[in-house]
């Protein structure tokens, strides 16, 4: 779609709202940020925002235990949910003729999700969750790669050395209380955003959050969030991973910058020249030329409140030569920066990711509510390839010598016995 | 606090807004494809769908996989030694470029920014007519093809698909064995062989789709100029066999020990998409797993917090389907957990399906389809398949309409005419030491274990 205006409101009860028209086809995304991920877990509880994600699914005062998912999918309506280290978002794109029966669900469960809380609801829901862990991490090769590498990469206790599907211990420690105080403490309007984007009017929708989020109660003030920062790397630390895998394999994460700011432009367009792709540097050494690596990906969590990650895989039978020649291309890469082609492809590529992004009245809605819940500035969503295209050759390099030097990482070692 | 909050009353929703299916204009480029143009105004993001006659199912026996390389060697560029010159070259459009090989067609996916649409059709011209297929890039993508046909072995849910394709059709099928190959016949593919599968591809054979916001894109001169004078020159391919599955009962566990869950996949041949049936079994699917109030979710999940989730859905293949059922169960409730699936299979054959149950599953499909083909890519890919499989461009808005038209009565009578509960294959990857008794207990079929080849 082509840009179109945003329509802000914030309602009397802190929610604030994001309407923007989009009349290519008759639905309506509905998307809602809380402001409240793994990082803000305590000690012993990991894995709750998620847990507590799926209680969300499990019925209100006003919607029985099942309707809510009953209402939505014979609506034709897709669906969900996610947990990530900063946020919880929850969204539905529905025909636009049940946009309001899709914000009176979100307000309902806003409002009064502790009068559906059962102990048989949690105890099933922790049951899925701990088959989600299994089937998404502890059952599927190298699936632990990425928890394994939070742990190495942030100091013990720090907010994002645990990823959101927690630990079974902590699963199986959490009591119905624990998601009690978690709602009262995190589900509060003023710690949302709610964005529609669609086949609506703006005036007509933003009356009809008033009516139905409205009269929810203001909520205390989340607390603060604990420190989250964590800067570059000084000295690669290692772990040899014991796991039954089919192949030696190699995982190394960066920290970078955290979003906002210009860095993280430029450190992501570094990554991206890196390792993005058939035609990055690494690919083309490891895979192409040297052979040493049957694939090789590289790729940018953007964070925050603490640091962004890059993540660098690759499969091949010496991880140590994999290592080796890892750290000869981050150094060539720090001494010379990108050349101007590498540049301009990797802006081009950044180009066709945003509209992959906001191509869809989801996708669009999702990204308004990211960019007003961590930046106060929905409409920045539009200004990606702008600031992709901004950022010089000189900044890339700068960044790729401060953030993807040689020992600026942690790493996992599958299988380099074999 | 919350029950002092006074919710107003819940809306109740006006009818569902109209929505039809893109309209697409066809075209030929002349000795060369039909075309499809599909003008979706508003989508900056243009794609373009090639669909070649030449799927895994017309591959060479002893070479399997010949499709799959075939398709991975034409990304590699027009001269040999060329490295990521052509990568490179649709990296500054701002585009992807994509190729892959299942059993129907070989399959080629162009992705840009409609404003540079032009030239990359372009460049996609030189990648069709005079790809390098060069033996040294050959060898490689054959070494790394090796790689991955071990990493899907560890996965298991792709060791399931394989191990069920190899027991639901016979030996004969081509489907029996994988799309991609097995580290024997892909290890005997050489540069030779694909040149030779490349130059038998009939290029009247083929299918080009674009979509995308079109207007000022002169759309069908950049396709013929892309197109035209593209030929064949090798003999045909083979014609792909028709192979039908063979029904059970059996189950077969596929042994990785120490697993923590047990993948199941759980099977019955149905007829292919031209048979007037399908739309009545794809509702059938969704009432028995396509969400997570549907009839195994209901229990599997919700109920017993036995999986994440589990879900039944149609495979597509040329001349037949499958109905399959799958999801990934706890090990220690494995024997329970097929228990209630085959329960809920049968349900649908003891005692129909209700009223609101088919309404809710007829609205799910036919209504998500706005969301559904909301991107070109969406749209492209769903023509080409449709012309990929003979079913005509206007498959999509049939196969919407009949799905609508669906009764309890039809889809109850389709499943009972065309699936068996009592004769299901049972593909179950997990840790055998645990697995086996519970699954023997069941007195459904006889047990066979499979061991998890070594993939080299």
């Amino acid at each position: 779609m082509a840009e179109q205006p945003l329509h802000e409101h914030t309602l009397g009860n802190g929610l604030r709202v994001v309407v923007c028209e989009d009349h290519v086809v008759p639905l309506a995304a509905v998307n809602i940020w809380y402001g409240v991920g793994s990082r803000h877990e305590r000690a012993g509880r990991t894995g709750l925002a998620h847990l507590f994600e799926h209680l969300m699914f499990q019925g209100s005062a006003n919607v029985a235990e099942g309707e809510h998912a009953a209402l939505l999918e014979s609506a034709g309506a897709t669906f969900n949910a996610s947990t990530s280290f900063e946020r919880t978002n929850y969204y539905e794109t529905v025909p636009v003729s049940h946009l309001e029966l899709a914000l009176w669900l979100e307000a309902d469960r806003m409002g009064t999700l502790p009068a559906a809380l059962t102990q048989a609801n949690l105890d099933n829901q922790r049951d899925v969750v701990k088959n989600e862990r299994r089937q998404r991490y502890d059952n599927q090769p190298y699936g632990t790669a990425f928890e394994r590498l939070c742990r190495l990469t942030f100091p013990a206790g720090h907010p994002y050395a645990h990823t959101p599907i927690g630990s079974m211990e902590d699963l199986d420690a959490t009591t119905l209380e624990d998601c009690a105080d978690f709602f009262a403490t995190w589900y509060a309007p003023g710690n949302a955003v709610l964005s529609v984007v669609g086949d609506v009017d703006p005036e007509q929708t933003i009356a009809a959050v008033e009516r139905y989020f409205g009269g929810l109660p203001t909520g205390p003030t989340p607390p603060p969030a604990r420190e989250g920062d964590l800067g570059p790397l000084s000295e690669v630390r290692n772990e040899d991973v014991a796991e039954d895998v089919p192949s030696p394999a190699y995982f190394a994460m960066f920290p970078l910058p955290s979003d906002g700011g210009s860095d993280i432009e430029a450190a992501e367009l570094a990554v991206e020249i890196l390792g993005g792709g058939s035609g990055s540097r690494l690919y083309d050494r490891m895979v192409r030329r040297d052979q040493i690596a049957t694939e090789v990906w590289a790729g940018v969590t953007r964070l925050a409140g603490g640091p962004s990650l890059a993540i660098v895989d690759a499969i091949g039978p010496d991880p140590e030569k994999i290592a080796a020649v890892l750290d000869e291309e981050l150094a060539r890469f720090a001494a010379d920066g990108p050349d101007a082609d590498e540049t301009a492809r990797a802006t081009a590529q950044a180009e066709r990711g945003f509209l992959e992004q906001t191509e869809t009245v989801t996708g669009l809605a999702n990204a308004l509510s990211q960019n007003a819940t961590q930046f106060g500035d929905p409409a920045r969503v539009f200004t990606a390839p702008s600031r992709a295209a901004s950022v010089t050759a000189d900044q890339i390099k700068d960044m790729a010598g401060r953030f993807l030097a040689p020992g600026a990482r942690t790493a996992l070692t599958y299988g380099g016995a074999r | 606090m919350s029950n002092q909050i006074t919710m107003p009353p819940r809306p109740v929703p006006g009818p569902v807004p109209a929505w039809s299916f893109p309209s697409a204009t066809s075209g030929l480029v002349p000795g060369g494809p039909a075309t499809l143009r599909c003008d979706l105004p508003g989508r900056r993001l243009a794609s373009v769908r090639l669909v070649l006659d030449a799927g895994a199912g017309r591959d060479t026996r002893g070479k399997e996989g010949l499709a799959t390389l075939t398709a991975r060697a034409l990304l590699e560029g027009t001269e040999a030694g060329g490295g990521t010159a052509l990568t490179a070259a649709f990296e500054r459009l701002g585009a992807s470029l994509y190729a892959s090989a299942d059993l129907t067609a070989l399959r080629i996916a162009l992705d840009v920014p409609v404003t540079r649409l032009s030239p990359a059709l372009e460049l996609l011209s030189t990648v069709v007519r005079e790809a390098a297929l060069a033996d040294a890039d050959v060898a490689r993508l054959v070494r790394e093809r090796l790689e991955e046909i071990a990493q899907e072995d560890a996965d298991p849910g792709t060791r399931a698909m394989r191990e069920l394709r190899a027991v639901i059709f016979p030996e004969g099928a081509r489907a029996h064995r994988p799309t991609g190959g097995s580290p024997a016949s892909v290890t005997a593919i050489t540069g030779e062989d694909v040149r030779a599968f490349y130059a038998s591809v009939d290029p009247a054979e083929a299918f080009a789709v674009a979509a995308g916001d079109l207007t000022g894109t002169p759309v069908d001169s950049a396709l013929a100029s892309a197109l035209s004078g593209w030929t064949g020159s090798g003999p045909a391919l083979p014609p792909a066999d028709r192979v039908m599955p063979v029904n059970g009962p059996r189950i077969v566990v596929v042994d990785r020990p120490g697993s923590v869950q047990t993948y199941l996949s759980i099977a019955h041949g149905v007829p292919d998409r031209s048979h007037g049936d399908w739309p009545l079994l794809s509702v059938a699917s969704h009432v028995l797993g396509g969400g997570l109030n549907s009839r195994l979710n209901a229990v599997l999940r919700e109920e017993k917090g036995y999986t994440y989730g589990v879900r039944t859905g149609l495979l597509r293949l040329r001349h037949c389907g499958l109905m399959i059922t799958q999801g990934s169960v706890h090990t220690e409730v494995t024997g329970d957990a097929v228990a209630d699936a085959l329960h809920g299979l049968r349900s649908v054959v003891a005692d129909g399906i209700a009223e609101d149950e088919c309404a809710s599953s007829v609205r799910a499909l036919a209504d998500r389809a706005p969301a559904e083909y909301e991107t070109s890519r969406s749209v492209a890919a769903e023509l080409a398949d449709a012309a990929a499989n003979g079913l005509g461009t206007d498959y999509p808005s049939r196969h919407l309409a009949a799905v609508r038209a669906a009764t309890p009565e039809t889809v109850a009578r389709a499943y009972r005419r065309h699936v068996d509960p009592e004769a299901l294959t049972v593909v179950a990857v997990g840790d055998a030491a645990q697995i086996r008794e519970p699954l023997e207990k069941l007195g459904y079929a006889p047990v066979t274990v499979t061991a998890t080849e070594p993939a080299r």
